[in-house]
């Protein structure tokens, strides 16, 4: 209940004006800076930090606060009516907004996507502000070994996108390894694959390699299966259904993405608290689970479940990141580590006493969360009916325009063209293969996934010297490798079962 | 048509005018040899912004602005992290035109993967100044929930460096952990006169000083190596305790009860000094070589300075550009000599 008390202090300083004005500019900046493909909330709140150095502590840290968290509703627009994932967080909504999109249904699509940002990243404040800083202490329980495991799960993920043809996916998911070795070996300081250049110790730069896989391979794909009069009778038809009360959602689509919400909400917020997970994994696992549940059409081909879970999993991890960020000092993200910066640089010593030190500061910062939240959802579904008739521009135009979007995107992750090389060079690659019946959702999934599992299992290695017992040895390591063993050998156990059976039968009659 | 090429070329020579104007240095170096910029100046930091190094480059640039050094000139603070920063680094040290108007961040940090993983070397850029040294302790936290170590469970008295010394050289597995780059090196040189084997000693490298105290927080390493900014919150929050001094001399507040290593056993103490200093390319000339030189000790004297250093409980360390020059040499001969042996 004190916590109660002291969140309805810091509504009292977030409804200061200046505040109020500070929460809304944030969450319109990041929900613009969210949209752009490339300019994810790391960039978004460190190119605004130097800005926030004359405010005051308060009104800085709502109004980037506000923007980290926009961000993640931001994300979801391109990833749903270009394919291009606003942010990398939006991966998973592509794969069935975009889909959605092309069905005729972008306006729902859109609009379930807020919904279940809003509403998964309530229950990710909500979850904050009850425990605050019992959470951050949860996430502490997670070592080496057991995010070796969380993340071993995740990956499990990856097999439901593979597609018709497992050797094509597992192909594709060792290139993802593969890409994503390149660079300095973090525990060691080794560099791998580098060939000499030095551009290549740092690695192949996400952001740019999934605009040029998903991005520019669609401009690629578009520019060669262009054909005019079929662009004619395509954009006709989505002129028909692209209106406002097209754009509402209905009841029983509400009913369909309620639980993935719920499910995702609050696995999210855990998984936001991990050390060194944010919201992309927050996204990935959310919607890993849905795939375990119904949906009413399959994952991957415009269920609005899928979008659901995607979404209100980023916005609960952005939420629960917040916890290990005040409580102890722990930025749970890239973007968290900046933000950390920024407390300094205000004269704020961030770490386990700041709760103690400056609650009024703390306090304001989840309040402003609520508020943002809400600022958010309504600017994102007023101009939702604005956005959605960029599908009905002709692709002739919309060619040059993703074009300079994947430009842009990839060129502002380091102010570089080594970005817009990468972008133009897993464009390509990222055409050919698809052509090819290799599906590229498995590469990122593994180019994401991979160093993290590297690196907390080599931890784990280092500590245990070399022990495989670091794996068994506490019953959470049981319970997770339990949970992970279940989600792989379910389809074998299923297909022998189904075979005993078969011969059963065949052996009755 | 004609008319629209005509018009391009005037456009473009006018502009070559122009730009040339602009890249006449001469205007900037008076007749008494002193140089005053009269350009945007480059102020190159090869980590990315909300950092350590960002903020360091941050304040100085802010400083010199504040305090009007610059020639009332603007620095663009520019975060080129490409390469793991060596993108930015070999930049500025192949820089041949507009040298004078360059500056890198440049830190032990940065100096031990350059020297790992390219041709370059300290000598290819002029070192400007060191502005603060920072030093290195070991901590502990007994606190944590659950210790998961193979030290720990065996009892190992964690607030005690002594006896985990012991216990390593007697086969129990003692492990430390800290950040990459500086933390690295001095973890060897502790192993190296310890007289321990990375198999009696580990050591898990993290990104950064904060991801490793989150481990220590949770019970996955022994120690943690941090600077004294990094731990100060939890060293007064009672989650870590400050165990070994890797300094010639104890530290001073809430850190004084760390001792050396010479006080714990017949060992010579183990001190690396983590510096933070400014270079530029080695193209600058020298009359803005002294002009920037001057202009850091300026900052330096600063109190905004000052302040800054206080907050991030740094050694007011300040080195002109010969002194820090030649600490930087020694720096890199010494480290090179490291990797040999």
């Amino acid at each position: 209940m004190e916590n109660f008390a002291m969140l309805f202090a810091g509504f009292q300083t977030v409804l200061d004006p200046v505040n109020i004005g500070a929460c809304m500019l944030g969450a319109i900046l990041g929900l613009v800076v969210g949209a752009m493909p490339g300019i994810g909330s790391l960039a978004g709140v460190a190119l605004l930090l130097p800005l926030t150095y004359k405010f005051n502590p308060t009104t800085a840290i709502i109004m980037l606060g506000a923007l980290y968290y926009s961000n993640m509703y931001g994300g979801s627009f391109s990833a749903i009516l270009l394919n291009i994932p606003g942010d990398t967080p939006a991966i998973t909504t592509a794969l069935d907004g975009y889909p959605m999109a092309k069905k005729g249904r972008p306006g729902q699509a859109l609009v379930a996507a807020n919904l279940s940002s809003f509403i998964g990243g309530t229950i990710g404040i909500l979850i904050l502000t009850i425990t605050a800083s019992g959470l951050a202490q949860v996430g502490l329980m997670f070592g080496y070994a057991e995010m070796t495991v969380v993340l071993l799960i995740a990956m499990t993920s990856i097999s439901w996108l593979i597609g018709e043809n497992p050797i094509k996916g597992i192909v594709i998911t060792m290139l993802g390894i593969l890409v994503a070795s390149i660079g300095m070996d973090t525990l060691s300081g080794v560099p791998r694959y580098d060939f000499g250049n030095i551009y290549l110790l740092g690695g192949i730069t996400f952001t740019p390699f999934v605009i040029g896989c998903v991005g520019f391979a669609q401009v690629i794909k578009l520019v060669n299966e262009r054909k005019a009069d079929e662009e004619k009778r395509h954009s006709e038809e989505q002129k028909v259904k692209l209106s406002i009360r097209g754009s509402l959602l209905k009841g029983h689509d509400f009913r369909r993405i309620l639980p993935p919400i719920l499910r995702s909400g609050v696995l999210g917020t855990f998984v936001g608290v991990l050390p060194g997970s944010g919201a992309t994994t927050g996204s990935m696992v959310g919607y890993a689970m849905q795939k375990k549940f119904k949906s009413e059409e399959p994952m991957g081909t415009g269920a609005i479940e899928g979008i659901a879970a995607s979404e209100a999993g980023n916005n609960a991890a952005a939420a629960g990141a917040f916890a290990p960020l005040l409580a102890l000092g722990i930025p749970g993200s890239g973007t968290g580590a900046v933000l950390l910066g920024g407390l300094m640089m205000w004269g704020l010593n961030p770490g386990p006493l700041l709760f103690d030190t400056n609650p009024e500061f703390c306090w304001s910062l989840i309040s402003s969360l609520y508020l943002a939240n809400v600022f958010t959802l309504l600017v994102a579904i007023l101009i939702i009916p604005v956005l959605i008739n960029i599908l009905s521009v002709p692709v002739k135009y919309m060619i040059p325009i993703i074009t300079c979007v994947c430009i842009v995107g990839a060129y502002s992750t380091s102010y570089s063209m080594y970005g817009v090389v990468i972008m133009f060079i897993s464009g390509i690659i990222g055409y050919l293969l698809e052509k090819n019946g290799f599906p590229t959702a498995p590469m990122l999934l593994a180019f994401v996934l991979a160093p993290m599992l590297e690196e907390n299992m080599r931890k784990a290695f280092i500590a245990s010297q070399g022990k495989l017992g670091i794996f068994v040895n506490s019953p959470l390591k049981l319970v997770l490798l339990a949970i992970f063993l279940v989600l792989v050998l379910t389809p074998v156990v299923k297909s022998i079962l189904r075979k005993v059976k078969g011969s059963n039968t065949k052996a009755a009659v | 048509m004609n008319m629209k090429k005509k018009l391009l070329s005037l456009s473009l020579a006018a502009m070559m005018t122009v730009s040339l104007a602009a890249c006449g240095g001469a205007s900037d170096i008076n007749e008494n040899g002193e140089f005053n910029p009269t350009k945007n100046i480059t102020w190159i930091c090869t980590s990315s912004a909300g950092g350590g190094s960002d903020l360091f480059t941050r304040k100085l640039s802010e400083i010199m602005t504040n305090e009007k050094l610059v020639n009332d000139q603007t620095i663009v603070v520019s975060n080129e992290t490409d390469g793991a920063g060596e993108v930015g680094r070999n930049k500025i040290a192949t820089m041949k035109s507009g040298a004078d108007y360059n500056l890198l961040t440049f830190n032990s940090g940065d100096l031990m993967p350059m020297v790992d993983n390219t041709k370059n070397r300290a000598e290819n850029f002029r070192i400007l100044a060191i502005m603060a040294v920072d030093k290195q302790l070991l901590f502990t936290s007994e606190t944590a929930a659950e210790h998961k170590t193979d030290y720990a469970k065996a009892g190992g008295d964690l607030t005690d460096f002594g006896a985990a010394i012991e216990a390593a050289k007697n086969g129990t597995y003692v492990v430390i952990g800290g950040s990459k780059g500086d933390d690295i090196a001095t973890y060897n040189a502790l192993l190296e006169e310890l007289g321990l084997t990375q198999d009696q000693m580990g050591y898990i490298t993290y990104d950064s000083t904060g991801d490793a105290i989150t481990a220590a927080l949770g019970g996955n390493l022994d120690f943690v190596i941090s600077k004294p900014a990094a731990a100060s919150q939890y060293v007064e929050s009672g989650d870590l305790t400050p165990t070994l001094a890797l300094s010639t001399e104890r530290f001073t507040g809430n850190l004084a009860d760390a001792p050396t290593l010479s006080e714990i056993g017949d060992y010579e103490n183990v001190e690396k000094p983590v510096w933070r200093g400014v270079a530029a390319p080695a193209a600058m000339s020298d009359e803005a070589a002294t002009y920037w030189s001057n202009v850091l000790g300026q900052c330096a004297e600063s109190e905004a300075w000052k302040e800054y250093l206080e907050l991030n409980q740094l050694i007011d360390e300040y080195k002109a550009t010969e002194e820090a020059t030649q600490y930087v040499a020694d720096f890199q001969a010494d480290y090179l000599a490291s990797k040999e042996g």
